[in-house]
């Protein structure tokens, strides 16, 4: 089977001359849920944004569907950016807007500019906006404002403006850091069906190793940059959990 | 760079405190007014400038360094500092005081008392028969400031997002772009609405339109300045999330960026409105219409019991507008 997405020699280094990331190369096939690990400052985040290419990599190349996107620009870029949905720590809702509203924007990337801006989506636009947030369980919530949810609520539109995407991918820069733990299970689970269900690929930056167990079908970790692990979550023994998060860590589990 | 900017405000400092001293206050103090000898002032200029920049080396702390924040002078060189501070501001209060021609003999003389007295009396027993009149010139004046504000409001608009660093950052054509954007409107800017008004009355005729016309270019100026610090000021995360989803440049502006400003801009701009409308008033003084030049006229041939008419006028509608603007951006927030 082809990968899906190859990663080869990654680097990157950010304008202030700081190199977040030195040389990463991993392969990802289509239906696997990775999930990247690493302590804070690691460089995860910069992984992810350069797979989307919201950021630009310096030296390396990344393939998607055998194509090379590492230094696409201007039309080629949108497309492949509205291929792979992306989901946040913070949620990043447009705070004062409706939810449905925000789930429609999911399909900016497939919506003339004017149109859009006058508000103008698809009859198909609108219906899968509608759809969406079945899927997330939260129909009934279509006309509220959007800052007015809870955070669980707000990760789950959040969600369904990554699936009005229809991506191939789906990106989560830890989706659950800033929810309690049951209602971090609720919205991982939503990520496990859309894998499972929608055989859409997910890969996920997470902190908690018990949720890594979990969800993951396999695991990569960063330390300073660099790839210092990879294989299955059950692989990760006593000696690679220092040698990731230091010898002072201690294993704190969420349930 | 900081540091040479603190020299320079040193040196200029201390050329101000030499030209003073040895343009006004000794002249004063000697009673000679006749034009001294220019090379005079500059060679006092020159040591004034010379004393406080080597003050300020050799006390490794100086004046331009604190005031920018680079120096926090203790002990020694903070008694240097202070010093070389009191001298500055005795010697520009005394040379303000001969240059301003404070004179307390005037204030207080029998003459220049009865004609206050007169003048107040008629401000304060107005000439209500030109009410009508009045009224029609207030109209025209909050209409002038009205109009400004419309036509100012959606140019500013366009305006801000090239005049905000964030937007711009991306490439060094849009960084120049930005930047000469920035100085064009702080330049217009540091023009007086006045002075506008002065340009545009000899363009376009004296009148309401060259009073709209010089608050135009004063307020596309600092709404563009607020606005694009508003735009600077936005969460990144969602302009991150809808790049994300492969919109467009100005999907991005619109969809990511301009939700969260929409409030604050229309709290600036109604701010800007009440502003316009003093300043309408100002500018009515220099030929741009409505009540400030009727003012002029009334006050030109000393009829003050009418002129007390239209101060009040104007301090009714100016209070007025001042505490209706600060309700509704109360209720914005
Ligand atoms: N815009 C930037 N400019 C310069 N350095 C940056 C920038 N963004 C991130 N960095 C640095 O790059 C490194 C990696 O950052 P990144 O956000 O990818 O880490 P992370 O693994 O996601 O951490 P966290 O768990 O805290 O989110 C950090 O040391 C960070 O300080
Ligand atoms: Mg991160």
């Amino acid at each position: 089977m082809q990968p899906l997405l190859s990663v080869r020699n990654l680097t990157l280094t950010y304008p202030n001359g700081y190199q977040a990331l030195k040389g990463i190369s991993f392969d990802v096939m289509p239906g696997e849920f990775l999930v990247i690990i690493g302590l804070s400052g690691s460089g995860k985040s910069t992984l992810l944004r350069c797979l989307n290419r919201l950021l630009e990599p310096t030296t390396g190349s990344i393939t998607f569907n055998d194509r090379d996107i590492t230094h696409i620009q201007g039309e080629a870029l949108r497309e492949h950016r509205a291929r792979i949905g992306m989901i946040f720590q913070h949620f990043n809702l447009i705070p004062r807007h409706s939810v449905i509203k925000n789930v429609l924007y999911g399909a900016l990337g497939a919506t003339p500019t004017l149109n859009a801006m006058l508000g103008r989506f698809s009859d198909d636009a609108q219906r899968r906006a509608q759809e969406a947030l079945q899927v997330v369980g939260i129909p009934e919530k279509a006309e509220i404002r959007a800052d007015s949810l809870s955070g669980g609520q707000q990760q789950r539109v959040a969600i369904a403006r990554a699936l009005m995407q229809q991506p191939q991918l789906l990106l989560a820069d830890e989706p659950v850091a800033s929810l309690d733990p049951s209602t971090s299970h609720s919205v991982m689970s939503y990520l496990e069906r859309i894998n499972k269900e929608m055989n859409t690929t997910v890969i996920c930056n997470l902190h908690f190793l018990s949720l890594v167990r979990q969800y993951a079908t396999r695991v990569i970790a960063l330390k300073n940059g660099e790839m210092v692990f990879q294989g299955s979550p059950h692989d990760i023994t006593d000696e690679w959990f220092a040698t990731i998060y230091g010898e002072d860590a201690v294993e704190v589990e969420i349930r | 760079m900081k540091r040479l900017l603190a020299i320079i405000i040193d040196g200029l400092l201390g050329a101000s405190v030499g030209a003073l001293i040895e343009r006004v206050i000794v002249p004063a103090l000697l009673d000679t007014s006749g034009a001294a000898d220019t090379s005079y002032a500059l060679l006092a200029s020159g040591l004034g400038a010379a004393i406080y920049i080597i003050a300020g080396l050799a006390a490794k702390s100086s004046i331009g360094g604190v005031s920018l924040g680079i120096d926090t002078p203790e002990g020694r060189s903070l008694r240097t500092v202070s010093h070389l501070g009191w001298l500055t501001l005795s010697v520009f209060i005394v040379g303000g005081w001969i240059i301003t021609a404070i004179s307390p003999i005037e204030f207080f003389s029998g003459d220049g008392l009865a004609g206050a007295g007169r003048i107040f009396q008629a401000l304060i027993t107005p000439e209500f028969d030109i009410i009508g009149e009045a009224v029609s010139a207030m109209i025209v004046t909050i209409f002038t400031a009205f109009m400004a504000t419309v036509v100012a409001v959606p140019i500013s608009f366009l305006l801000s997002f090239p005049a905000a660093r964030n937007v711009m950052s991306e490439t060094p054509l849009t960084k120049t772009i930005y930047v000469i954007l920035r100085v064009i409107l702080n330049i217009m800017r540091s023009m007086e609405p006045i002075i506008w008004a002065i340009i545009f009355s000899v363009w376009v005729g004296i009148g309401p339109f060259a009073g709209m016309l010089a608050l135009v270019v004063h307020t596309v100026a600092s709404l563009t300045k607020q606005y694009s610090e508003q735009i600077e000021d936005v969460n990144s995360g969602p302009i991150e999330a809808i790049s994300a989803t492969g919109a467009s440049r100005i999907q991005v502006l619109w969809f990511a960026i301009v939700p969260q400003c929409v409030i604050p801009f229309l709290s600036f701009t109604i701010y800007r409105w009440d502003i316009n409308v003093r300043m309408a008033t100002i500018i009515g003084f220099v030929g741009g219409g409505g009540i400030g030049t009727l003012l002029t006229q009334y006050q030109g041939v000393a009829k003050y019991n009418e002129v007390g008419t239209l101060v009040i006028l104007i301090t009714a509608v100016v209070w007025i507008l001042d505490v209706v603007s600060a309700r509704v951006r109360e209720a914005l927030r």
